[in-house]
């Protein structure tokens, strides 16, 4: 951004320099360029899309684009309206005269303070560009909308003969062109090994490729393909290039980097890729799901997507200014993932390329703003019965201890047993007596920080919302017409199933998941605060931290101090207090209410009752057991009911200290009870609760502007029909035809993950600065049958696989490379280094140790202790064991601050970002991973043992070409196999260690980690 | 235009070396394709003063107004509240800010003929004050470790973008054939930032800092495994090179021939690493002048195995020591840690000084950001004498490559909250490190998503007063 104002640089006609002066500069500038008129008499049509744009928006835009906030001298070069204005005189671009152009003119000065672009914002344009943009506005200066705004249309097949399918066709007409002849056909043994890596990840045994090279069916390859789609491995394969976009973890990331639950959300991709869910489908259930008509447990699940954003658990954190965070991410996710844009440029200020505005970005970030970010319970039959089993054999427990010590008939022999039946009947005295008959209380008027207060059906108050660390409620409560005076105050803690980990409490990071931290409460009415005194509570323990829950703290006037119920979480407590004087709540009273600690933890549910009476405690009893008392006290003949009964007996198996030892049994069991499994979900906000979005200036949290309605981009909304104005018809939206781009950006995804590289290979941006397309009419021809077959994303793997192209051989040939270097005409095959997972996937199958087990908790596979335990807190890897040793590593813990580090060598994911495209680095750390982790070591062994048992090892040669075979498919030539016979020979080493040695090595050959 | 990873990759097979100990040609390459700014700095923006870099990171945020900004008017207002108009609008932590004062815990004295101001619980660093720039006036806008720590490493508070040692690899190679270019060592407890701070983000992969370990193999799997002879590691290098080879020859892909150059040089790293742990060449004077132990785990350890490092060519040596988060009895705190720091700090100074290693050798020392004038006390957590978090305001030092030394620059008020004299924001810390290598820190850019990034991001001046 210019930030001095220089006039030398506003639009203003150069007269200084007389025409022909300038004729006579540009003619040295560009001295091999033909003179005078004859070079823009060239007639050769300019691509304003391929040799324009790409010029101007490299150059120009900057200042001279979008964005008005850093526009210079009130120019627009990106649109024709304003280029080619009349400026009184003269034009910044004049249609047919290139010299009368100011554009034109500034490109060509030596004046340094004209020439453009100024040079400390951009190199100059090469005379080659300024001959390009002369001729264009010779040619008539006609703009056109950047291709990929332009909604894909079926072009017709060219007919190209010997074309085997429609991509060979596109193909083909190019290498025509370009006068490239197309590789053969890669050998039988390479093309089934790449299809096998490229559909499911992993290479064929040698058995599967023999069958396949024997196999002289003319539809031997098609039928190979069909199998291997339809194989549960396709979906391991797939799911990991979503995941990358998804940038899904196992961990919170940022400091502490704790666990999170979302696995359930990567089962649901898994599933969804397996049965082909169409890829409209598949966008709006993770974007949406949960406000679908009738939305399932998994629509909901699916929603996961951008939950798998990261959670900041930092002591002392603003949390909702990590929300704001989270929701960049999930714009800027958005735009890269179903619209091609790099939709992120414009947070801070108006899009310096692409026509998406600073407040359009607002307008997308309010499209996804409204959903609360709770947890869903998983339907588990695992989990769902293991708690079934402990909770009844708890019971049953609980059972034979009331028998054996509160119901068998006495025995004077046993003192022990009396001393306990008479420390029940205590105990139920003191209850009976210490019931109170509490009259809730309902507020009138709450006011909070942040959260959402709604009153329930049951008197008490729920929360919902956003929440920040330090919260105040203040309710306000009308007059109590009976004209009672009341001697005590209790304040119920209670869960609710829309709270973390069902409440009480509303914390989600830092502090336990539903917990609360009430750091002082006061009634007053009017300015007159009442003392309470004589606080007590049911169940008291703080979270982080070594201080005291107690009861007393909620009223001492010290702010750090407080009440919590930390490990009860989804159970209900009780705070009580009694008034030092009896309170006549005969005009408006208010309670306040004050949480505050490092982390946010306002309490969630909660509900305020009143009595009156002798001094009252808070019961360890919930408020329906202590209303049942309460009937029972005030009739002293009737006995107590069953049911209250049986709570009295089951509540002293816990209190007493006489069954102490009796009760360490069902203590330990209880201990064991599984958590429910509970996954990250959105959820959409009831109407009238939604949240407003604001503008941020320069996209800091600290600086919200005016609000912004929730909208689609200005340049995407000029279509007929309504708009979408909320999360699901935004998803909708996004899969239709009114997107321009989400078709093509979707099957060019495809298409990378078979070549190695996009039609347009700047992967995860179509916009303005992408490179064009190679093949712009292949791109639209599979963009628009992907759409009007159904959106099926195995068809469309299946015909990109079907094609010449992907099956020709990827040996270099110097020729082609002399004229396209980077074979973006695909005359040569792909060939490209596997990522880490298909690495160790691929290697685990060779050694026949991979598990095959879909679905589930991510497992840990072994890795060096280290690794782990440099990350915060230092955490410990704790190895899995068996099958889950050996699984796809799709499912290998994904710990976000230490990523697995034989998948982080190669360039795997963090899951902190959405990543449209893997690096391909190539370092010796790698090579020091393949050669020397216990892990791959481990894998050779496997595989010298198993091919052990096939060859006759004595035959050193067999067994050579046997382990090679495993790794690399193809049968080895007799140098191959000399040298490693030789190498058998060599080492100095154990009989029984030589051939894992070999396959060690082997392993680590280039082909082992490429598809061929 | 947009750079093209193929063609990235082409640039690397030309010059047939792995991201790692890349040389100092790629580099080149990179900027010599910037026309306009070659010059005869050997391909670099303009001559550098620095070849490399070691930054002793503080983290956890060491006190400032207890080891370099004396500020008496807080004994003054000890036990009393900041006035409102200074606290108004700041967030904290972990206290309100109606907090009262602490007042500085140590005597403070003047030092060296620049008389400059340190605390009496670092005299050694006090015997260096005139190798040093102390810079009093350091700010950043991050109140929380984690983002704050990111910002200092890779100018951004959000994980995901590449370290200063990335960017610097990256741009100018490393001069270290068979180690790694940028190299982390670490001491103390956890560490808030984690290893997003020396991520290369989205910086092709080998320009990651490879954090050493600090006990057994320094570098994960370069021991050869048990019961591989190095006789048995040199046959299976040779035997996986030859039939690469082979197939290089039937394939023509020159990322094979990368990829032989990549085993070659983990081969070399195999064999060169024993020779780096080897301390026996120490002598006893210098184990002692850093308080080193060889085989215990230590900041003087790592001080003496940076410079160790910064012998042998590696480009950015960052040493972390974690532990000086003192929320709680900041005066205890700090006397640990500059018990564990101090000698070794002035240690690597003197002997980088004695071994003609400091002229060209960037030393920077400091923390994320400062600590609160206020006390931190909180019963839930059992805090009392403490501090919290200070963005406003905190001091760093900077010496040798270049740097004008045996002077303090910046000025806080008399509460020691704000900068009232040159302010240097974190990113100008950046733009400053990368000048004194050379590089123009606008124009050491990487497309990425859309648009060119930097490590300055859109900020950052070069803090002229060192230069």
């Amino acid at each position: 951004m210019h930030l001095n104002a220089d006039s030398s640089r506003s639009l203003q006609p150069v007269y200084r320099w007389p025409v022909n002066l300038v004729c006579i500069a540009f003619a040295c500038f560009v001295g091999w360029l033909p003179t005078g008129d004859a070079f823009a008499q060239s007639d050769r049509p300019v691509d304003f899309q391929r040799e324009v744009r790409p010029i101007l928006a490299g150059k120009c835009f900057t200042c001279h684009g979008p964005d008005d906030a850093a526009r210079e001298a009130d120019l627009r070069l990106d649109e024709a309206t304003d280029a080619l204005t009349d400026r009184g005189g003269y034009q910044a671009i004049k249609p047919g005269g290139h010299r009368e152009s100011e554009v034109w003119k500034r490109l060509v000065t030596d004046d340094a303070d004209l020439r453009m672009p100024p040079a400390d914002r951009h190199e100059p344009l090469s005379p080659a560009q300024i001959e390009t943009l002369a001729r264009w506005i010779d040619q008539g200066a006609k703009y056109e909308t950047h291709w990929a705004f332009v909604p894909p249309s079926e072009p017709p097949v060219p007919v190209v003969p010997g074309a085997a399918t429609p991509i060979d066709a596109f193909i083909n007409r190019s290498l025509d062109d370009a006068r490239l002849q197309p590789s053969p056909p890669a050998d039988p043994y390479t093309i089934v090994r790449r299809v096998y890596l490229d559909l499911i990840g992993i290479p064929p045994t040698p058995a599967e490729a023999d069958a396949f090279v024997a196999d002289s069916s003319p539809i031997a390859y098609s039928r190979l393909v069909d199998s291997l789609i339809a194989r549960p491995e396709y979906a391991e394969r797939w799911a990991r290039p979503w995941l990358d976009l998804a940038r899904y973890a196992d961990t919170n990331g940022y400091e502490k980097d704790r666990p999170r639950t979302i696995w359930p959300y990567r089962d649901w991709v898994l599933n969804a890729i397996a049965s082909d869910m169409p890829f409209d489908q598949f966008t709006i259930r993770q974007l949406a799901g949960d406000m679908i008509p009738g939305a399932t447990d998994e629509d909901r699940i699916a929603t996961g997507f951008h939950r798998n954003t990261m959670l900041n658990e930092e002591g002392g954190i603003d949390p909702q200014e990590y929300r704001f965070h989270a929701m960049v991410d999930r714009v800027g996710t958005t735009g890269t993932v179903w619209m091609g844009l790099t939709v992120g440029c414009a947070q801070c200020h108006t899009h310096k390329y692409d026509p998406i505005t600073h407040t359009d970005y607002y307008a997308m970030f309010a499209l996804l703003n409204a959903a609360d970010e709770p947890e869903h319970e998983v339907a588990d039959p695992e989990v769902t019965a293991r708690r079934e089993a402990i909770t009844a054999q708890v019971r049953q427990m609980e059972d034979r201890l009331i028998e054996e010590h509160l119901l068998s008939a006495n025995d004077s022999t046993a003192g022990s047993e009396t001393e306990i039946k008479n420390a029940f009947e205590e105990f139920v005295a003191a209850t009976r007596t210490a019931a109170r008959d509490w009259q809730v209380v309902v507020p009138s008027a709450m006011e909070s920080t942040m959260p959402i207060l709604t009153v329930q059906d049951d008197g008490s108050v729920l929360a919902s919302g956003d929440v920040t660390k330090r919260e105040v409620y203040r309710l306000t409560f009308p007059p109590l017409q009976n004209g009672s005076a009341f001697t005590a105050i209790r304040l119920e803690a209670l869960p609710d199933e829309s709270l973390p980990a069902g409440g009480p409490g509303m914390a989600f990071y830092e502090g336990r998941r539903g917990d609360f931290f009430l750091s002082e409460l006061s009634l007053s009415v009017g300015d007159n605060v009442l003392k309470l005194e004589k606080p007590s509570t049911s169940f008291g323990k703080i979270s982080i931290g070594s201080g005291s829950a107690d009861a007393g703290n909620v009223i001492d006037g010290e702010g750090s101090t407080g009440w919590s119920t930390s490990g009860a979480e989804g159970q209900a407590n009780r705070w009580v207090a009694n008034f030092e004087k009896p309170f006549s709540p005969d005009a408006p009273w208010t309670i306040e209410m004050v949480f505050e600690r490092h982390f946010a933890a306002a309490l969630g549910r909660f509900r305020i009752s009143l009595a009156s009476g002798d001094e009252a405690v808070a019961l360890k009893f919930d408020a329906a057991t202590e209303a049942e008392l309460v009937k029972w006290q005030t009739d002293p003949q009737a006995a107590a009911g069953p049911s209250l009964v049986d709570s009295l007996q089951r509540r002293f198996l816990y209190v007493s200290d006489l069954i102490k030892e009796h009760r360490k049994a069902i203590e330990s069991l209880r201990a064991k009870m599984p958590e429910p499994v509970r996954t990250l979900v959105m959820r959409e906000r009831p109407e009238g609760n939604e949240r407003l979005t604001r503008r941020y200036h320069r996209g800091e949290y600290l600086h919200p502007r005016e609000e912004v309605a929730p909208a689609v981009p200005a340049i995407f909304a000029g279509t007929d029909g309504p708009m979408p104005t909320n999360r699901y018809e935004f998803a909708n939206w996004l899969v239709s035809d009114a997107n321009p781009m989400f078709a093509r950006v979707t099957v060019d995804r495809a298409w990378r993950d078979l070549f190695g590289r996009g039609i347009v290979h700047t992967a995860g941006d179509y916009g303005t600065q992408s490179e064009p397309p190679s093949h712009p009419e292949l791109l639209d021809y599979l963009a628009t049958r992907f759409v009007s077959d159904g959106m099926s994303m195995k068809r469309l793997h299946r015909e990109i696989v079907m094609s010449d192209a992907y099956r020709r051989s990827s040996h270099r040939r110097p020729e082609v490379f002399a004229i396209d270097p980077q074979n973006k005409l695909l005359a040569i095959g792909p060939r490209r280094r596997l990522e880490g997972e298909r690495i160790r996937d691929a290697i685990l199958s060779s050694s026949g140790l991979l598990a095959h087990r879909m679905g589930g908790p991510s497992v840990f596979p072994p890795q060096p202790a280290g690794v782990t335990a440099r990350a915060y807190g230092n955490v410990k890897w704790n190895e899995s064991q068996g099958a889950n040793r050996y699984r796809r590593s799709v499912y290998t813990y994904a710990k976000r601050t230490a990523p697995f580090a034989a998948l982080g060598v190669f360039d795997g994911p963090t899951g902190e970002t959405c990543l449209p495209r893997r690096d391909t680095s190539n370092s010796p750390l790698q090579a020091l991973t393949l050669m020397n982790d216990a892990m791959f070591i481990e894998m050779a062994r496997a595989i010298a043992d198993d091919v052990a048992r096939e060859v006759d090892p004595g035959d050193k040669q067999a067994t050579a070409s046997a382990i090679f075979r495993r790794l690399i498919t193809r049968p080895p030539t007799q140098n191959e196999v000399t040298a490693i016979v030789d190498f058998h020979q060599a080492i100095e080493a154990d009989d029984a260690a030589r051939w894992m040695l070999v396959a060690r090595a082997l392993m680590n050959l280039d082909e082992v980690i490429t598809t061929p | 235009m947009i750079p093209d990873p193929l063609s990235q990759l082409t640039r690397r097979q030309l010059f047939s070396s792995c991201g790692i100990g890349v040389g100092k040609i790629a580099l080149a390459s990179m900027l010599a394709a910037d026309r306009s700014y070659a010059s005869s700095s050997d391909g670099l923006h303009h001559v550098a003063k620095a070849k490399r870099v070691i930054y002793l990171f503080m983290a956890g945020a060491p006190s400032q107004l207890d080891l370099f900004d004396y500020k008496p008017k807080l004994v003054e207002l000890e036990g009393k509240p900041i006035p409102p108009s200074v606290i108004a609008g700041q967030r904290y932590a972990f206290i309100q800010p109606d907090a009262a004062v602490l007042s500085p815990r140590f005597k403070f004295s003047r030092h060296g003929e620049s008389g400059a101001e340190i605390s009496e619980i670092l005299p050694h660093t006090a015997a260096i004050a005139d190798d040093l720039a102390i810079i009093r006036s350091v700010h950043t806008e991050q109140f929380n470790h984690a983002p704050a720590q990111l910002l200092v490493n890779t100018g951004s508070p959000i994980p995901g973008r590449p370290a200063i040692g990335s960017w610097l690899t990256y741009g100018i190679g490393s001069e270290a054939n068979d180690l790694p270019g940028f190299v982390v060592l670490t001491s103390g407890g956890s560490l808030s930032g984690g290893a997003a701070m020396w991520s290369a983000g989205f910086l092709p992969g080998e320009h990651q800092g490879v954090p050493f370990r600090s006990e057994g193999d320094p570098i994960l799997h370069v021991a050869d495994p048990p019961g591989v002879s190095r006789q048995t590691q040199r046959k299976t290098l040779d035997l996986i090179q030859r039939l690469n080879q082979d197939r290089l020859s039937v394939v023509g892909d020159p990322e094979i021939a990368t990829r032989i150059e990549a085993y070659e040089m983990a081969y070399r790293m195999q064999s060169r690493t024993p020779e780096l742990m080897d301390y026996s060449g120490e002598d006893a004077a210098t184990l002692e002048m850093y308080g080193a132990q060889p085989g215990k785990p230590s900041f003087a350890n790592n001080c003496l195995m940076a410079r160790r490092l910064a012998e042998r060519g590696v480009r950015f040596i960052q040493v972390y020591q974690a532990d000086w988060d003192h929320h709680s009895n900041v005066e205890g705190g700090l006397k640990n840690q500059c018990k564990i720091t101090d000698q070794a700090c002035a240690a690597l100074i003197k002997d980088l000084k004695q071994r003609g290693l400091l002229e060209d050798t960037l030393v920077i020392w400091g923390g994320e950001f400062g600590r609160t004038p206020m006390v931190e006390a909180s019963a839930a957590l059992g805090r009392s004498g403490g501090r919290d978090h200070h963005p406003q305001a905190f001091t760093m030092w900077m010496t040798g490559g270049g740097i004008r030394t045996g002077q303090t620059i910046g000025k806080t008020d008399e509460l020691g909250f704000h900068p009232i004299e040159t302010p240097v924001h974190v990113h100008d810390i950046q733009a400053t490190i990368l000048h004194q290598l050379g590089i123009d820190h606008e124009r050491l850019t990487f497309n990425y998503a859309g648009r060119p990034f930097r490590l300055t991001d859109i900020h950052g001046h070069l803090i002229k007063d060192l230069l």
